[in-house]
């Protein structure tokens, strides 16, 4: 039974910079149950980052300006206070990053960033605490975790490091995970380590989790939904099986065809999407995509924005025309 | 990625980055504000006795000791001479004084550092330890030093300062040669069998300048202060030549008839040194907003 | 896996390579530093005994003193012995009142050193504060506000402002003695009275320079990504500040304080003239005035002696501090 942790609707965030307002995150709308693997993938600029740092309320306002809902466990967090959002951050919805070299505290040990968390949101001290981060660490899969507590993190590899970020992360039991790139500075062998170790962990704790990447490879093995983002909107949403089967968007057929897939058509050939990411600061009035588009019809596209609509049951795409719909 | 735009950065025409460099300084309120007292201060020098109201000895003896008023702008001193208008006609010295001693240490400093960081070794060790010694006294005392065995004088006292200065400028050049030494270019214009002249001159320096304007102001700053101490002191500028310093010990001297008298030299010397505070920062911002303070300020002054 | 700290041949951390090799730069330094001092006398236009004598010219004191300075010696000789003296204590007399140089400087030691010391202490009880809070509300009111006030406080001539203040709090308001040194043998509360106004007029200014760098070392850390987790654990700022900045800002901060502790050395120089403090300061400006040669070499030497000994200490601390530095 997968109760809806998170729903997110319409959510905007607008930065004030010196050459105007930047629309990095126009109106995304998703839901997230717990049990539920969804990746949010795109280039960097998509505005995938500021998405979930939105969502952890980790964005300084001003400069930035957010909008929308995002309704967790029924709760509305967009204009709580500052104390408020304390108490969900770490608790509630946890959040880990990419590079575990400077994401922790160099002059800290482990076992101090670990019981931080916890005896802040569950009270824990003394010996209780330092069971149960001894607990994590082993949960996380670290050898020897009774002696690693007290090593300071530049003793630790950076696949051992980043456990220790999903350890903080997990440690107050939180609804919903999200990991920011938490794989890109690793090398292939730790990636695949590091996401197994998340979906065996989402098995048996059962919160949701958020994944946002630009890399394609990693989704299809740890997600059950992905979103695709450009130009701070979603462009497609499905199964993953669906996305990757049939993709309805021109964008996510780049995507794909820049990927290097073992039995491809042209194994000798990566295809890759000429041109720019738009800028915040002077986003397109139509399709963000449609300059770099093959499909643009040039007319309709480049004037109208076309809204997140379903294409079939459960694959949605934002496009005038979608792939393989027929016109 | 930075070091991508860095890359990029360093290879793009000095020219156009020097556009740019001037945008950025003029965009900053404080530098501009900086700038706009600079070039007072540069017209003040270059005419200060005709701007002055009144003559740089001219004696009003009825009102001695006088506050700010209508007559006398900043007051009078001991001798009913007009402080407004001496402080005008002393800012010609301070200039001078500043701008041949940082002068001195640039041309001194920039060589000395360009030859430790380009060829190392043992020609590194020998200048850098030499500056080292110059670093080891704290500079007035050094100054102090300087002018005790040469005597008091302008012109001793511009040779003090620059020596004073010198080892920063050595320092910091070396510290940009060091960086700079390494990237490709230089390896590729070798390569093409450039020589060392012409590498040194014509690749690395132009590269380095960035730090070395931003000190350049910033010791033009700390210099004319110094320069103020000195006079202060009676080893700088001499009579019958006005300096600010001098006319703030002679203010001193006459606290219990008049403590205006002290007051306005002093801020002279501070609005002086703010402008030139405000401008080195405003080009070390604009030039490189990420440049961590390799760049000395007052630790080595007075 | 596997640690990162430095191992040297011994299995050491390199601490004492390093400070093997720092001691060989001081003791270089040093030398050049008696070279330099050395020939202060020696660059005199003139002779130095005569030019230091001036109108009180008396052949008798004029053969005493030149052979007491050793002056007729070839010069190498002159630096070897003059060298020796000096490792020994002996810094010859004074041209003006014939006083071992050395007794000199040391009566006026520890007022130089009270007077450095409580300025360093106003300025790190004003900096320290005004740097981390200023950084932690990066951009506001009060940022600015510290911002200009450190502004104002780095291009203060230090003269001035001992004179401005004398006029305020000695002579309008009379809360203060505008001179002069009071022992502390002779009451905490007049040692106070005395110290603060000398003090101020140094301290606040390199207090000025100091909340520059506490400001941008706890900007830095602040933007660190060690920065964002913690905050995405949910701690406020000010344990953020507490637990995760200042820990990694402490490193630049210690640094620039003792380098200051240098600067002020030098600083009190031209206070120590204006408020009339008996320290040696005052003693190689008097000398410098009096042409009393030996007193000033003796005094330079000192005053020299112990910036460079202090920039050692400060390296060992900061190399004590980040590892990192030790193979430099």
């Amino acid at each position: 039974m997968s109760e809806r942790v998170l729903a997110v609707t319409d959510l905007q965030v607008r930065f004030g910079t010196k050459r105007g307002v930047a629309e990095v995150v126009n109106g995304i709308s998703y839901d997230l149950h717990s049990g539920e693997t969804l990746a949010i993938v795109g280039e960097s600029g998509s505005g995938k980052s500021v998405g979930v740092l939105a969502l952890m309320g980790l964005l300084a306002q001003p400069p930035a300006a957010v909008s929308g809902s995002i309704n967790y466990r029924g709760r509305e967090l967009v204009g709580i206070s500052p104390k408020e959002w304390r108490r969900v951050r770490g608790k509630g919805m946890a959040m880990i990053f990419q590079d575990p070299m400077t994401s922790l505290n160099p002059v800290r040990t482990v076992g101090y960033q670990l019981i931080e968390p916890m005896a802040l949101h569950l009270g824990l001290a003394g010996d209780v605490a330092r069971k149960r981060a001894i607990g994590l660490l082993e949960l996380v899969g670290i050898p020897s975790p009774d002696s690693r507590i007290d090593d300071y993190p530049h003793q630790l590899s950076g696949g051992m490091r980043q456990r220790v970020m999903i350890a903080m992360g997990l440690s107050c039991d939180p609804d919903v995970l999200i990991a920011d790139e938490a794989t890109t500075a690793l090398d292939v062998t730790t990636q695949a380590q590091i996401t197994e170790l998340v979906a065996d962990l989402q098995h048996r704790l059962g919160m949701a989790v958020v994944w946002i990447t630009h890399d394609l490879g990693v989704v299809a093995g740890i997600a059950d939904r992905v979103h695709v983002m450009y130009g701070g909107r979603f462009m497609e949403q499905a199964d993953v099986d669906g996305l990757y089967t049939q993709p309805r968007h021109p964008y996510t057929e780049g995507l794909l065809g820049s990927l290097p897939m073992p039995g491809a058509d042209r194994p000798d050939r990566l295809v890759s999407i000429p041109g720019l990411p738009p800028d915040p600061v002077a986003m397109p009035a139509g399709c963000p995509f449609a300059p770099r588009c093959p499909h643009s019809d040039g007319s309709r596209c480049v004037e109208i924005i076309p809204r997140v609509e379903e294409v079939t049951p459960g694959h949605d795409a934002a496009c005038h025309y979608p792939l393989g719909a027929g016109l | 990625m930075t070091a991508q735009l860095e890359a990029d950065r360093l290879a793009t025409k000095p020219v156009s980055r020097f556009r740019e460099t001037i945008r950025a300084l003029l965009a900053n309120k404080l530098a501009v504000a900086g700038l706009v007292v600079l070039a007072v201060l540069v017209i003040v020098g270059i005419f200060g006795e005709a701007l002055a109201p009144h003559g740089l000895n001219e004696l009003d003896v009825e009102n001695r000791f006088a506050g700010p008023g209508a007559d006398h702008w900043f007051g009078t001193d001991n001798l009913g001479r007009d402080t407004f208008s001496r402080i005008l006609i002393a800012a010609r010295v301070s200039l001078q004084v500043g701008f041949i001693a940082v002068g001195f240490a640039v041309v001194v400093g920039v060589p000395i550092g360009l030859a430790a960081g380009y060829y190392r070794g043992a020609v590194e060790s020998v200048l850098m330890r030499a500056m080292d010694v110059l670093f080891s006294f704290p500079a007035i005392l050094l100054a102090i030093a300087i002018l005790a065995v040469l005597g008091p004088g302008i012109g001793n006292a511009m040779i003090a300062i620059g020596l004073v200065y010198t080892p920063i400028f050595a320092r910091i050049t070396r510290g940009s040669v060091l960086v700079v030494a390494e990237e490709v270019y230089i390896r590729a214009a070798r390569s093409l069998g450039a020589g060392d002249g012409r590498i040194i001159f014509r690749h690395i320096l132009p590269n380095v300048m960035a730090p070395i304007i931003v000190q350049t102001t910033l010791s033009l700053a700390f210099a004319i202060l110094s320069e103020a101490a000195l006079s202060y002191l009676g080893l700088g500028v001499q009579p019958p030549n006005p300096a600010w310093g001098r006319m703030l010990s002679d203010g001193q001297d006459f606290f219990q008839q008049s403590a205006w008298m002290g007051v306005f030299p002093g801020l002279a010397i501070l609005v002086t040194v703010m402008a030139f505070n405000f401008v080195g920062d405003g080009l070390r911002d604009a030039l490189d907003p990420k440049q961590k303070s390799v760049i000395e300020s007052r630790g080595q002054s007075v | 896996m596997g640690r990162t700290l430095p191992t040297g041949p011994h299995g050491s951390d390199g601490m004492t390579g390093f400070l093997v090799r720092r001691i060989l730069q001081m003791v270089l330094a040093l030398l050049g530093v008696s070279i330099v001092v050395f020939s202060l006398i020696h660059l005199v236009p003139g002779d130095p005994v005569r030019v230091a004598l001036g109108t009180r010219f008396d052949q008798e004191l004029y053969d005493l003193l030149r052979e007491r300075a050793g002056l007729d010696r070839p010069i190498i000789e002159q630096y070897f012995t003059w060298l020796g003296n000096a490792v020994t204590g002996d810094l010859g007399v004074s041209f003006r009142n014939g006083q071992p140089v050395t007794t000199l400087i040391l009566e006026r030691l520890p007022a130089t050193i009270t007077l450095a010391g409580a300025a360093l202490f106003i300025a790190v009880v004003v900096a320290l504060p005004a740097g981390i809070i200023s950084a932690a509300r990066s951009g506001s009111g009060l940022d600015y506000t510290v911002s200009a006030a450190s502004q104002v406080g780095i291009s203060m001539p230090d003269f001035w402002a001992g004179v401005m203040y004398i006029l305020l709090f000695s002579l309008t308001l009379a809360w203060l003695p505008s001179s002069g040194y009071s022992p502390l043998g002779n009451g905490v509360v007049e040692w106070v009275r005395h110290l603060i106004l000398p003090a101020m007029t140094i301290g606040l200014i390199s207090g000025s320079i100091i909340t520059r760098f506490v400001r941008s070392a706890v900007l830095e850390a602040l933007n660190q990504d060690y920065v964002l987790t913690a905050r995405a654990k949910g701690l406020t700022e000010w344990q953020i500040v507490r637990r995760h900045v200042l820990p990694n800002a402490w490193i630049p901060i210690v640094t620039v304080i003792g380098l200051q502790l240098g600067f002020l050395l030098g600083g009190v120089v031209v206070v120590e003239l204006i408020f009339a403090w008996p320290g040696l300061g005052r003693l190689a400006l008097i000398a410098v005035k009096d042409r009393d040669f030996t007193v000033l070499q003796g005094s330079v030497l000192y005053i020299a002696f112990m910036f460079l000994a202090i920039n050692l200490i400060v390296d060992i601390i900061y190399a004590r501090l980040d590892p990192r530095v030790r193979v430099s």
